[in-house]
């Protein structure tokens, strides 16, 4: 043991002495041990003498005179047997019922003896790691891990979902890759929540990168309607960076079913993806990796919009779908928000997406079930991979959309617009799901209906901000949701509780 | 000033000292308590052994008195709950100490601080 610094708890010489402590008992313990086990032997040897005993009624023996004499005599009376109790307590019995009495008490002793070895063991293990401890701070090579766990309190409803739909490319890459430089700030710190911009742009960046991963490889279908989403998100976020290609691959993701994935990429989107689907941004981002190698995740169910490439900036390019530029252009022009995409809430867990997206009942915000159970699939913004199903769907929320879209100007409005077109797109999404499911059988983990709502919605991934409500996609309404709910994550959050009272009036 | 310090310091922690010996003593006593618990309880079982055949003898300095079975698991029973309460009346004692032992430890903390500023002063 080198210098170490005096303070620290384990100096070494603290952790010397303390290592002689141990030693100490474990010395003591085995001393005490071994007494006992010699009064055990006794006793042993003892009852053996009292078994032998009666078998002669008398013995001729050498009886000890004071220390150096003996003299011949008579044992007598061999069966009798004064056994001392205890206490200076005394009682005569015969030579069987002293047996039994000894092996009561070796009962008692082998009792102490156990529990010695036990507390001999206790020390000595801590002796050992004690010792560990020394050699770990002389040689440094055993570091205390530490993992400072970030602000996210990370709320999961039951327990992570894993990933059902085999990938087949691990998802790893997304989470190592992340190296994300702060666009405009470093959001990829864990869990932080940063500005939106951040978020946005981390998402981005992760997005290229999975690009460059050429993990798009999964369902193509779906990554590719999504990934018209996220090109378009993409496309107007390029500055912005914003989040919603995390959302849209969110929603891929949800197809998908990585869940794995889709948490360590929502860890390291730090939660930006908006919507329930934001766990399976990791899919998300793959899908559109894979394919093309352009960010694009599409929908077997749905139409392929026209797919442009857009350069996203760095060495990446995204596919653009007209679609989606439509849909990024009447929420630009709904919302007023220069952004092409609205603002998102912050998610980083996928513990989140569960506060974001919230469905409305009754005016109420009510927690959004998992999207892997049949009920959530019908809010979902992912894409189905079931076709018709989702083509269906798409055509009812696309209309359900574009009125949210007009009438929602402001985030008042726009929430309970917004809520209650929700309801109404749940209500009839209810139903798809359930034809949906079998059908999209095919690689995604999430077998359910994901009904992408039309190419609107990856622009109109929820944003943080409820004040831009105004998102005629699914995935803005339920941004929104996530938003009412998740007030606490963003200032610009309205509470669920908010939202309800707005709704009210409304 | 400084000098009254010590006297004051040296006065305290004879106080502890002597609290810290009588701890001691409580423990020590409160332990030969336990052994002869453990000791009575194993006689009370061993007795529950024997039967009303066996003959029973107390030790009373240098004779074997002879005793009832009864009578001997009577006061065997009786000698129990006085260690039993022995053990709880030193324990109380024991805590006493300690807090007092502690109060000393303040006060003698305090102490040895004025001393050291009067020391840096002067």
């Amino acid at each position: 043991m080198e210098a170490f610094s005096g303070a620290l708890p384990l100096s070494p010489a603290l952790v010397g002495r303390l290592r002689q402590e141990c030693e100490k008992v474990v010395t003591s313990c085995q001393e005490k041990i071994q007494h006992w086990k010699k009064v055990e032997s006794d006793y042993e040897a003892l009852q053996e003498r009292l078994r032998t005993l009666p078998n002669k009624l008398s013995y001729d023996i050498m009886v000890p005179f004071g220390p150096l004499a003996f003299m011949p005599g008579k044992l007598v009376h061999t069966n009798e047997v004064t056994v001392l109790l205890g206490d200076n307590w005394f009682s005569k019995c015969s030579a069987k019922q002293a047996v039994e009495l000894i092996e009561h008490r070796k009962k008692h002793v082998r009792k102490v003896l156990d529990d010695l070895q036990k507390v001999m063991k206790n020390f000595e293990s801590r002796a050992e790691f004690t010792d560990l401890q020394k050699m770990s701070d002389a040689a440094g090579d055993f570091v205390d891990i530490r993992e400072e766990i970030e602000d996210v309190s990370i709320e999961t409803k039951g327990k992570y979902r894993t990933a059902h739909k085999p990938h087949s490319k691990p998802k790893l890459s997304n989470v190592f890759e992340v190296d994300f430089p702060a666009n405009g700030s470093d959001t990829k710190s864990m869990g932080h929540f940063q500005s939106e911009e951040e978020l946005w742009a981390h998402l981005e960046e992760l997005e290229r990168q999975e690009e460059l991963l050429g993990e798009l490889d999964r369902m193509p279908n779906t990554a590719e309607t999504n990934g018209e989403d996220t090109s378009s998100s993409e496309e107007e976020k390029e500055d912005k960076r914003t989040d919603l290609n995390g959302m849209y691959r969110a929603e891929d993701c949800i197809t998908q079913g990585n869940f794995h994935k889709e948490v360590t990429n929502s860890d390291l989107f730090g939660g930006q993806v908006n919507g329930s689907t934001y766990y399976h941004s990791d899919d998300e981002d793959d899908i559109d990796v894979g394919d093309n190698s352009v960010p694009t995740i599409f929908f077997s169910h749905t139409v392929e919009p026209k797919r442009v490439r857009i350069n996203t900036g760095k060495n990446t390019t995204l596919k653009f779908s007209e679609k989606k530029e439509e849909a990024n252009r009447k929420r630009k022009n709904s919302s007023g928000n220069g952004h092409a995409t609205p603002e998102l809430p912050n998610i980083k867990t996928p513990a989140d997406i569960y506060r974001v997206f919230v469905d409305v009942v009754n005016g109420e915000y009510v927690p959004r079930k998992s999207i892997l159970k049949s009920r959530s699939r019908e809010n979902s913004v992912c894409s189905n991979t079931s076709d018709n199903s989702a083509a269906e769907f798409d055509d009812r929320q696309g209309v359900q959309r574009s009125i949210s879209c007009d009438e929602a100007t402001q985030s008042d409005n726009s929430e309970s617009i917004l809520e209650e077109e929700e309801e109404e797109e749940e209500e009839g999404q209810q139903q798809l799901p359930k034809k949906l499911l079998p059908s999209s059988g095919t690689t995604e983990a999430f077998s359910g209906t994901v009904i992408e709502k039309e190419p609107l919605s990856p622009s109109l991934i929820p944003h943080p901000v409820i004040a831009h409500p105004i998102l005629p996609t699914i995935l803005e309404r339920k941004s929104e949701e996530v938003l009412s709910k998740a007030s606490e994550e963003t200032p610009k959050r309205i509470s669920k509780f908010k939202a309800a009272r707005m709704q009210q009036p409304s | 000033m400084a000098e009254q310090i010590q006297k004051k310091l040296q006065g305290e922690l004879e106080k502890y000292q002597q609290l810290q010996k009588d701890l001691s003593r409580a423990v020590a006593a409160r332990q030969k308590l336990e052994a002869q618990l453990t000791e009575n309880n194993i006689v009370k079982e061993e007795l529950e052994l024997l039967d009303a055949t066996n003959t029973i003898f107390k030790l009373m300095g240098p004779v074997l008195v002879k005793q009832e079975m009864e009578e001997a698991k009577g006061t065997v029973g009786k000698r129990l709950e006085y260690i039993t309460g022995e053990i709880k009346r030193y324990e109380q004692q024991m805590q006493e100490l300690e807090r007092r032992s502690e109060q000393q430890r303040e006060t003698l903390g305090r102490l040895q601080q004025e001393l050291q500023r009067g020391q840096g002063k002067g």
